[in-house]
């Protein structure tokens, strides 16, 4: 209990990666949402690694072309989001692109996923200036929050939440019933763009500051949970962002009462849920039946 | 209503340049009931697709005569095209219609909701509003999807094969509630079917499909049983 009072109050030490982390707990699932409903389930698994490539190859090409880079500095972090944003965005449209040859969907994935994990260490070893610091960014290091960097997170995790929340009646139809959106006059390879570029944003801010693991975790963990207690959109979309700030803010917890690693912590707690959860719902479907025969 | 919803002149349509119909010519009349009917694989739902706007047309041109841009047509689709994935409501289905004259991220509204309710009302389903979609059976599904497209307030109503997969009983309700619609309110539809058996007791007119080329006549004469004999062989069951 006085952990969890030491955590609330507002003095805590760790108060920025506290609050970090419930902004990645809330919004990764709410963008989330659309990765389950559009089954872009295996995109969440390379896209992460394609971001961090982009941070990698940033970095890289700074030093080629300009000079070696400070670290610790808010120009640093503007890089990082830069190279991300870029190679996400590009990757997401590429595989996006392709998608309708199912065929080879996964095949694909796995593919982006292999080659940008590759690419990265590759990155960082051709840059003789990466460092400890470097990898950290490049795994998120969600612990070295810091205010500025938890200001530009809230204002772009606000706008990302705020634009789904004024074009979800868009965002449904292009994604529910695609045909019905173009017969309705609706250009919907923008609107697909639109949601790719904030899929693109929420992804390249997750990995930075929490890694590719959280990032992931996040983005699926919690929507898979609330889509089986959820009949409505609305209730989908807020349980889910709802039950990913709970859960990260348990895993924080957790983390800072057992001295666990953060990131493992708060995926392994989200996924507990979700094993809880769909345990429970079987058991009620089981019980549901044997009461009705 | 304008006298003349649809004009096809010279159209060709097709899949990736490749041409499946070539040089259709026709017109649609308002207040008409119309089939476009064939055999399988004749491109009876790649003409839907056309007239719908979901591929280019590849020659020639169609006319509507009404504007698409503020009062688009009601599009019933198959089914089994939609995703069950998404948690739903039989009203936020029916919602969705309401979003084809509704301008660019502006919200729902207490007009839509009515009409919406409205719409579930008049395919009989009003009572089922908060079930979930996916709960339902192949024939509420398809019910739904009318009430969605009736939410759009369309000129013309056009039906992917309606009654595909759904029991006979079924069939029977859907097909009776487009024929109402269609004497009762006024509301022109084009649907693709291959029930030719109720297709000949519910359209006026019919446009058949066949070898690349379409050729639309009235019902007594396109579904005439000597020339069905002629094509198909006795009917046989519902087809």
């Amino acid at each position: 209990m006085n952990t969890f009072v030491e955590m609330l109050s507002p003095g805590f030490l760790l108060r920025e990666a506290l609050i970090g982390s419930v902004l990645v707990g809330c919004l990764c699932p709410l963008m989330g949402v659309y990765f389950v409903l559009r089954r872009m389930i295996f995109l969440g698994v390379a896209l992460p690694q394609v971001s961090a490539a982009g941070i990698a190859l940033a970095f890289l090409v700074y030093r080629m072309l300009i000079g070696q880079h400070q670290h610790f500095v808010p120009s640093e972090r503007w890089l990082a989001m830069l190279g991300s944003l870029s190679c996400t965005f590009v990757g997401l449209l590429v595989l996006a692109a392709l998608a309708r040859h199912r065929e080879t969907v996964e095949a694909r994935i796995g593919i982006t996923y292999a080659i940008a994990a590759a690419a990265t260490l590759l990155f960082l070893a051709l840059d003789p200036a990466a460092e400890a610091h470097m990898v950290n960014l490049l795994k998120g290091d969600i612990l070295a929050t810091t205010g500025p960097s938890l200001t530009l997170m809230a204002g772009v995790f606000g706008a990302v939440a705020l634009l789904l929340v004024v074009c979800r009646k868009e965002f449904l139809l292009v994604s529910f019933d695609r045909d019905l959106a173009v017969v309705f006059g609706k250009h919907a390879g923008l609107w697909d763009s639109l949601l790719y570029l904030m899929i693109g944003v929420t992804i390249s801010l997750g990995v930075m500051t929490a890694g590719p693991m959280v990032t992931f975790g996040f983005l699926v963990i919690p929507p898979l949970t609330a889509r089986i207690i959820t009949r409505r959109m609305l209730t989908f979309s807020l349980t889910a962002a709802g039950l990913g700030a709970i859960t990260a803010f348990a895993g924080f917890y957790c983390a800072y009462r057992f001295d666990l690693p953060l990131g493992p912590a708060e995926v392994a707690l989200a996924s507990l849920v979700l094993a809880i959860v769909a345990v429970t719902r079987g058991l009620l479907r089981v019980l549901g039946r044997w009461q009705a025969a | 209503m304008p006298d003349t919803l649809l004009t096809l002149r010279n159209v060709s349509l097709g899949y990736d340049g490749q041409v499946v119909l070539e040089r259709l010519s026709f017109v649609v009349e308002g207040g008409e009931c119309l089939a476009l009917v064939g055999p399988n694989g004749a491109g009876k739902t790649t003409l839907l697709r056309g007239i719908l706007g979901l591929i280019p047309v590849l020659a020639g041109q169609i006319e509507y005569g009404f504007d698409r841009s503020t009062s688009p047509p009601g599009y019933v689709p198959q089914r089994d095209t939609l995703d069950p994935i998404f948690p739903l409501t039989v009203f936020e289905v029916v919602l969705m219609g309401t979003y084809g004259r509704l301008a660019l991220l502006r919200p729902v509204g207490r007009r839509q909701r009515q009409l919406a309710a409205d719409c579930l009302e008049r395919v009989g389903l009003a009572d089922l509003a908060h079930r979930p979609f996916w709960a339902l059976s192949g024939g509420q599904k398809q019910r739904v999807l009318i009430a969605r497209a009736l939410a759009v307030e369309p000129h013309i109503l056009l039906l992917d094969e309606p009654t595909a997969g759904v029991d006979p009983g079924a069939t029977t309700i859907i097909m009776d509630l487009i024929a109402q619609l269609n004497r009762d309110q006024s509301i022109t539809v084009v649907l693709v079917s291959h029930h030719l058996r109720l297709v000949r007791s519910l359209v006026h007119s019919v446009v058949w499909v066949e070898d690349g080329c379409a050729s639309k006549g009235a019902t007594e004469v396109m579904l005439a049983p000597e020339r069905i004999m002629e094509l198909f062989g006795p009917l046989r069951g519902t087809e």
